[in-house]
């Protein structure tokens, strides 16, 4: 039997739900979660932790009087489910409340992401050796000063079911392998982190060549710390399809999602019908997508179907959970998200994307003078203002355009933009397309961390700030 | 029975050689606001994290639910996990002697009493002012979060150790409007103490900073010399030493301040210490979470590069005394080795004297991404989401979407021209303000 069964056995939800009504309660809500997860971490040819985690509690979510209460917990004895339930609806009890949308379609199934061969029963000999060999491929000569290989797993069972009588369950296994290369040459130094994952079993692992890949993140930190960081200014960059993932969920994703838009805090607010990007321009959030996040419904039971946010450069769509889509006289676009039992759902991206055009890769960058050709390996994330309007991402070694042609490689590039302005300068967008996710991070709102799915084409930015020195 | 003295039991009697656990029970206090109080949570955390030896093959395992069946299951798994481990040839043992040192102001007693109303009413009234401050402004996001935490670490050397701690963290978010201009105004504090929490200044704060930004453009790109706020530069403190001073990242070689002990990495104004033990410090404890007493360790004294930071295990492998830097942010997480209180040490000049001492500059305010800065290259990068220029010693037109670059290293020798009085934390990381000679910007 598998674990998460175990533990569900001796927690009856429906009656807790029963007994919030009882109690006062106009609507109530239960989320369990059983999740395990296994970090293998390899320090230059040495094993330096394996570590194993099960995570399983109760999340309870009330609303008396259009209030809403919630408290979580990890101690499952009826006992304690009992002083759980009574502590939520406490804190709904000490607010003033607002309107509410509960009461909604009802939804009912079980999900499961396709799994081969369930990472956690795969030998522990087996996850270190194959680590191990791929830290050891890393190790290409002595400017590698150090070598750090991850190899990551997560089964995460999620059961929602509501007062209303939702019931439905997603069970999510992820598994990928991350590396960082540092090279020195001369006293100075750099670092190439980069990571692959994938929504599937151990077979994934099991069919990619790490060893090549761990080899050239060294070969590309050595070509890195000799290289200089580009001159700053603000000129045409070309992006990759993982950097067009980034920029897309940092640059529109946070400011369209609907919470922040209700409040009046992200620019987007009352741009719905605007055109706010180039006709070239067409972004998406989706469920579910080969290579991204496998999310057919969310922390609330919804069902996550495709939501067109911009078409053709037009904003069509926030995102919403129940509560934004309320604000907005809308339905929940199943973006209601948490990162586990202990926190209640918000709004988020699942998998954001831009869909692909026609453009060949030759193409985007033959009419640039001095540009820059921004690749995703090596990045370690972005952030956004969605108030000011400000985003900013960091990119891998990347490579100067000039007259129409790569040329040499720089480093610590930094790139900012403006929301309302940046997308309306994309000229052409590529024709081929990727889709990222990741097991070992994701994206933080408000304390809360998530796994998201993000991609998109090569895409060509005529203006975008570029940091260096 | 305890479940970490449960779960050492348990270990011994599976012949693990050595085992530690690190039990962390913790209730929060969440609320989160707008205009109103959108939600009120409780939310209590526990979990054990077991870390097992068998001679020098190690492995770890925890779980959330801490009845006897699960942390004995947990036991077991860990030591199967760590027979079949590679050896670690550097692993020597775990801390075999726990000890104290005498820190204050790491736990309020007065929090448990808090009661709902007693908190939302705080908050509502703080809120209010943001409201009644100018029209065009108002409150859009916020958070607030009141944690104790209780901590107990045991291992088979019969030793054991237990702490309690409380933490309150507020984040607060407001937006202006007017004539199609819009901004934003932040303010955040992390303080031990719920009485140490200022949310009338930070609300009134939050509501100017809004109101005076509404005009905020960006500039052309150039080099000027740049004053950045204390919370600001703290973090950027944070990213780029917080790391490379542990011996953790020493010994493993990605450290750029590796074999540079006694020779001097900053100009004489520069002096930056590790402080577990300061009064009401944000991670001031009185013992590690390995059970090693706490202490405040120079680390860079008058430019000089004095000590490195350590836990146990590269304590044993340097042949040094352990620091007290073990550090778990979560029970499920290895120990690392990372600073307490990571301060940088004040000087004597006020921010508005370094204002008015500048002829022409950059004020950073406020800025998104600086945790993007790079550790391993020294390359300090931020993008400035709320500055001033300042001109002839006062802060004129307020700008945004600037994004400054440098080597932290070359400031630390000779581009930190000015060092302010005025300390603040950014969490963890303590600096007053500070002007740098000449940094690079990109704008328009």
């Amino acid at each position: 039997m598998e674990e998460h069964e175990e533990a569900i056995k001796k927690v009856d939800l429906e009656k807790i739900l029963e007994k919030a009504i009882k109690r006062g309660a106009s609507y109530a809500d239960a989320r369990f979660q059983c999740q395990d997860n296994e970090l293998i971490t390899i320090e230059k040819e040495t094993l330096e932790s394996y570590s194993s985690r099960n995570l399983t509690g109760v999340g309870i979510r009330v609303s008396v009087k259009e209030a809403i209460g919630f408290a979580s917990t990890s101690d499952l004895t009826p006992k304690n489910l009992n002083r759980t339930l009574e502590n939520s609806i406490k804190a709904a009890k000490a607010i003033k409340g607002e309107k509410q949308a509960f009461k909604d379609k009802v939804s009912k199934g079980k999900f499961k992401s396709p799994v081969k061969i369930d990472p956690i029963d795969v030998s522990p000999e087996e996850k270190v050796s194959l680590a191990l060999d791929a830290n050891k491929a890393a190790l290409v000569n002595d400017k590698i000063k150090s070598a750090t290989t991850r190899l990551g797993l997560s089964k995460d069972f999620r059961l929602f079911m509501s007062s209303e009588g939702a019931n439905t369950s997603v069970e999510t296994t992820i598994v990928g392998l991350a590396h960082t290369s540092v090279a020195q040459t001369n006293g100075v130094m750099e670092w190439v982190p980069h990571s692959d994952s994938k929504c599937a079993g151990f077979e994934f692992i099991k069919s990619k060549d790490w060893n090549s890949l761990t080899a050239d993140l060294s070969k590309l930190a050595i070509e890195a710390v000799s290289s200089k960081t580009p001159p700053p200014g603000t000129y045409p960059v070309v992006v990759d399809p993982e950097i067009v993932g980034l920029l897309l969920h940092e640059a529109f994703g946070h400011a369209s999602e609907g919470d922040l838009v209700s409040t009046g805090e992200s620019v987007l607010n009352k741009k719905l019908g605007a055109k706010l990007a180039s006709e070239h321009v067409t972004i998406i959030d989706e469920g579910k997508v080969e290579g991204g996040y496998f999310y057919p419904l969310d922390d609330e039971g919804t069902e996550k179907k495709r939501t067109v946010i911009v078409e053709n450069g037009i904003l069509k769509n926030y995102i919403h959970d129940k509560h934004s889509a309320l604000r907005f006289s809308a339905n929940s676009t199943g973006n209601g998200r948490a990162q586990n039992f202990e926190n209640l759902p918000i709004v988020r991206q699942t998998n954001y994307f831009m869909q692909s055009d026609d453009s060949k890769f030759e193409e985007l960058i033959e009419d640039i003078d001095f540009g820059v050709y921004v690749k995703g390996k090596g990045s370690t994330g972005g952030q956004v203002e969605v108030g000011m309007g400000t985003f900013t991402f960091n990119v891998g070694p990347s490579n100067i355009i000039r007259n129409g042609e790569l040329t040499e490689t720089v480093r610590g590039v930094v790139i900012s933009g403006l929301i309302l302005e940046t997308l309306k300068t994309i000229d052409a967008v590529g024709k081929d397309f990727e889709m990222r996710t990741s097991v070992f991070g994701g994206c933080g709102k408000s304390g809360q961390t998530v796994p998201v799915g993000f991609g998109g084409p090569h895409v060509r930015v005529r203006k975008m700030t570029v940091g260096g020195r | 029975m305890e479940p970490t003295e449960f779960a050492i039991k348990k270990a011994l009697k599976m012949k693990a050689t050595e085992a530690e656990a690190y039990t962390q029970k913790t209730k929060t206090i969440r609320v989160e606001f707008d205009e109103k109080i959108k939600s009120l949570k409780t939310i209590e955390s526990t979990g054990i994290g077991l870390r097992v030896a068998l001679g020098k093959k190690t492995a770890m395992y925890s779980t959330s639910v801490l009845d006897e069946n699960r942390i004995g299951e947990a036991v077991t798994k860990a030591v199967k996990t760590a027979k079949v481990a590679p050896e670690d040839p550097s692993w020597r043992h775990m801390n075999r002697k726990f000890g104290n040192a005498s820190a204050e102001g790491y736990y309020d007693g007065e929090i448990g009493n808090l009661s709902y109303q007693e908190i939302v009413g705080t908050l509502l009234s703080s809120v209010n002012l943001i409201k009644d401050y100018d029209k065009r402004v108002k409150p859009t996001r916020g958070i607030l979060n009141i944690t104790r935490a209780n901590i107990s670490v045991a291992n088979t050397y019969n030793e054991s150790a237990e702490r309690s701690e409380t933490n309150v963290e507020i984040w607060m978010r407001t937006k202006a409007e007017e004539y199609g201009m819009e901004s934003t105004g932040n303010e955040h504090q992390e303080a031990r103490f719920w009485k140490e929490v200022n949310f009338e200044d930070i609300a009134s704060k939050a509501a100017e900073k809004a109101v005076k930004f509404l005009k905020a453009k960006p500039i052309p790109s150039g080099k000027t010399s740049v004053i950045i706020r204390n919370q600001v530069f703290a973090s950027i403190l944070g990213v780029i030493l917080g790391y490379p001073v542990t011996a953790d990242w020493v010994q493993k070689g990605r450290s750029p301040l590796a074999n540079k002990l006694g020779s001097q990495i900053a100009s004489e104004n520069i002096s930056i210490v590790d402080d577990g033990v300061m009064p009401k410090g944000w991670r001031t404890k009185p013992f590690d979470d390995e059970g090693c007493p706490t202490q405040r360790t120079p680390i860079i004294e008058k430019g000089v590069l004095r000590n490195y930071l350590y836990d146990t295990y590269t304590a044993l492998k340097d042949q040094v005394k352990s620091t007290g830097n073990a550090q778990r942010l979560f029970y499920w997480i290895k120990p690392q080795t990372l600073p307490n209180n990571l301060i940088l040490k004040t000087g004597d000049a006020s921010s508005e004297e370094i204002i008015r001492e500048t002829k022409h500059g950059i004020y950073i305010e406020e800025t998104i991404g600086e945790w993007l800065s790079n550790p391993v290259s020294g390359n300090l990068n931020a993008t400035v989401t709320h500055g001033y220029l300042v001109e002839n010693g006062e802060l004129t037109k307020p700008i945004k979407g600037v994004v400054i670059s440098g080597n932290f290293y070359e400031l630390l020798k000779n581009g930190i021209e000015i060092i302010g009085k005025d300390l603040r934390n950014s969490s963890e990381n303590y600096s007053p303000t500070v002007k740098i000679t000449e940094l690079t910007f990109a704008g328009e």
